[in-house]
């Protein structure tokens, strides 16, 4: 078996990299794929956190890399889905304490026992991001509808097309507010397109459950009737290599829209 | 705490510092600017108060800075006489071009300097356009596309004499050169240099910056910083279906984009009229292609 290693990075801070990370990987899991995720954020960890994980951590990545630990004892398996595997990141150490190098064989180790190895990238251009696409050959770029992280991305997808193991790259807008949109004060999803001039993997809408799961360490993906969840679910689906049609982010907003709906439905006007 | 110009050298004005960290900071920051370097400066110190050893420190930062004080204006005695004792020249103002003044939406003040009033008026006004570009009807439609901003150089560049037949050897020249032809978009971070032409097809994206020695063409949105004629040829153009650049430079001349005109981003989905940027006297200026 031969994994596939997919980085998830953005450039800009706070765009939800980690978000992304957590439940994709869980969405994958749930799929019945085999997952583990690499939190490469040496110094700023976070992804335990979003798991509920973080009491579980013994052995972090620094450790497996400096050989106090085999590479297997330092997987944290899920709390819910044994499919799903972390490989967190040292909280006491920097972004040099793991080289290019050691990631990449880390990557090709895991390879071995996984479908899925996603990495999760720091923010920022440094060593930080040079050592988690190392390993990788997809990549994922998080971006939200906001000038700041689409030139940020515009410049993550500049230095992944110079990178020779990268084969393909995708793009995720998240924090899609539709009636922004709808009332011209956000950039829409097309604008963003046009700009990146890249394919898009996925558009998760703006969910306020996504605080409430962060602070719970339940990704959102667990829970069925959330928006922002189902939009996870499809982009898993889509790396999987499913067809699925992006979501009506609108459809869902009123009570009367979904009557609305339910009519045209009985009509059959529905397209 | 505006910037002003001078013939060789340029104008600080410090008279609105309150703090003497403030003059230091304002000054280390006009003086860290590309054009600063190896020009005499002006300061214009207004009602400040310096004591002989503020003076020295002052002169001692602009010499650092590779720049050189050439006098300095004051209403105040005790400055006066500090700057007296020191041998720093004091004189009164000539020769000041003030830059514009932008308001805080980015209109331009109604109370220009005459001296710009009349820089204007060569640029906006009929002038002998006709000359070198004979299209009687093409002629009006320049003239209202002017949209570079105003910028005074220094340089001794002059081409009011120039003919018709000046502008196509150059043209011819510039033919000579070898073109890089690339086929894919510029991203933020990347930047192209080339000792010939350039083009591309596809964007160039803000935050990327191309160089070239001959001319650059652009089959996409211009949206980042763009600099033909690298080794000060004024003729060279630049050329993009559409114009957005946050910079450009013609040989040695700069324009940047007016403070009016901020629109993020540009929608791919307008229809683009083909735009070209040249100098026209000392300044750049774009020009709209005809639709044919």
């Amino acid at each position: 078996m031969s994994g596939r290693v997919i980085v998830i990075t953005s450039g800009k801070g706070g765009v939800g990299k980690t978000t992304t990370n957590a439940n994709i990987g869980t969405a994958l899991a749930r799929a019945g794929k085999k997952v583990v995720m690499i939190d490469t954020d040496l110094g700023l960890r976070n992804l335990d956190l979003l798991l509920g994980l973080e009491n579980r951590i013994v052995y972090t990545i620094v450790d497996v890399v400096e050989e106090r630990c085999k590479l297997r004892q330092a997987l944290v398996k899920d709390k819910k889905n044994p499919n799903l595997c972390l490989l967190a990141a040292a909280q006491t150490r920097d972004k040099t304490a793991v080289t290019e190098e050691q990631l990449k064989k880390i990557c090709e180790e895991l390879q071995k026992d996984f479908d899925f190895i996603l990495v999760d990238c720091p923010a920022g251009i440094e060593q930080g991001f040079q050592n988690a696409v190392a390993g990788a050959s997809e990549a994922i770029v998080v971006t939200t509808p906001e000038m700041s992280a689409v030139r940020d991305a515009d410049r993550i997808i500049g230095l992944l097309e110079a990178k020779e193991e990268i084969k393909s790259y995708k793009l995720l807008l998240n924090r899609v507010r539709p009636n922004l949109i709808k009332s011209n004060d956000m950039m829409s999803v097309e604008d963003v397109v046009e700009i990146l001039s890249a394919d898009l993997i996925g558009i998760i809408p703006e969910d306020t459950g996504i605080i409430t799961s962060t602070n719970k360490g339940d990704p959102i993906v667990n829970d069925d009737n959330s928006l922002a969840g189902k939009a996870y679910n499809n982009v898993a689906r889509r790396i999987m290599g499913e067809d699925v049609p992006f979501l009506n982010l609108e459809e869902d907003t009123g009570v009367f829209a979904k009557v609305k709906k339910f009519f045209s439905g009985l009509m059959g006007k529905e397209k | 705490m505006d910037k002003g110009y001078v013939e060789n050298g340029f104008i600080v004005d410090l008279s609105n510092a309150r703090k003497t960290s403030e003059i230091i900071y304002e000054l280390s920051r006009i003086l860290d600017l590309p054009e600063a370097k190896d020009k005499k400066v002006c300061l214009k110190l207004g009602e400040i108060n310096l004591n002989q050893s503020e003076l020295v420190s002052v002169k001692a930062l602009i010499e650092t800075m590779d720049s050189e004080l050439e006098f300095i204006t004051t209403n105040s005695d005790m400055t006066k006489a500090a700057a007296e004792t020191l041998g720093i020249k004091i004189s009164a103002l000539e020769n000041k071009v003030d830059a514009p003044e932008f308001n805080e939406d980015g209109t331009v003040e109604e109370n220009l300097n005459p001296e710009l009033e009349s820089e204007l008026d060569k640029i906006f006004g009929e002038g002998d356009f006709e000359e070198r570009y004979p299209e009687e009807d093409e002629e009006k439609e320049i003239n209202e596309e002017v949209r570079s901003d105003i910028q005074i150089s220094t340089d001794e560049f002059d081409n009011f004499d120039e003919t018709y037949d000046e502008i196509k050897k150059h043209m011819k020249e510039t033919e000579k050169l070898p073109t890089l032809y690339v086929q894919r978009t510029l991203r933020s971070g990347q930047s192209l240099k080339s000792d010939g032409n350039i083009v591309i097809i596809g964007d160039v994206n803000p935050g990327a910056e191309i160089i070239a020695k001959g001319d650059i063409t652009v089959w996409g949105v211009l949206g980042g910083i763009a600099h033909a004629g690298s080794d000060g040829n004024n003729y060279s153009k630049i050329r993009a279906l559409k114009l957005h650049a946050i910079q450009l430079r013609i040989g040695d001349i700069f324009a940047r984009r007016p403070d009016t005109v901020n629109i993020p981003y540009v929608q791919k989905t307008d229809s683009f009229v083909p735009e070209e940027a040249r100098v026209s006297r000392k300044h750049i200026v774009i020009y709209k292609l005809h639709e044919a």
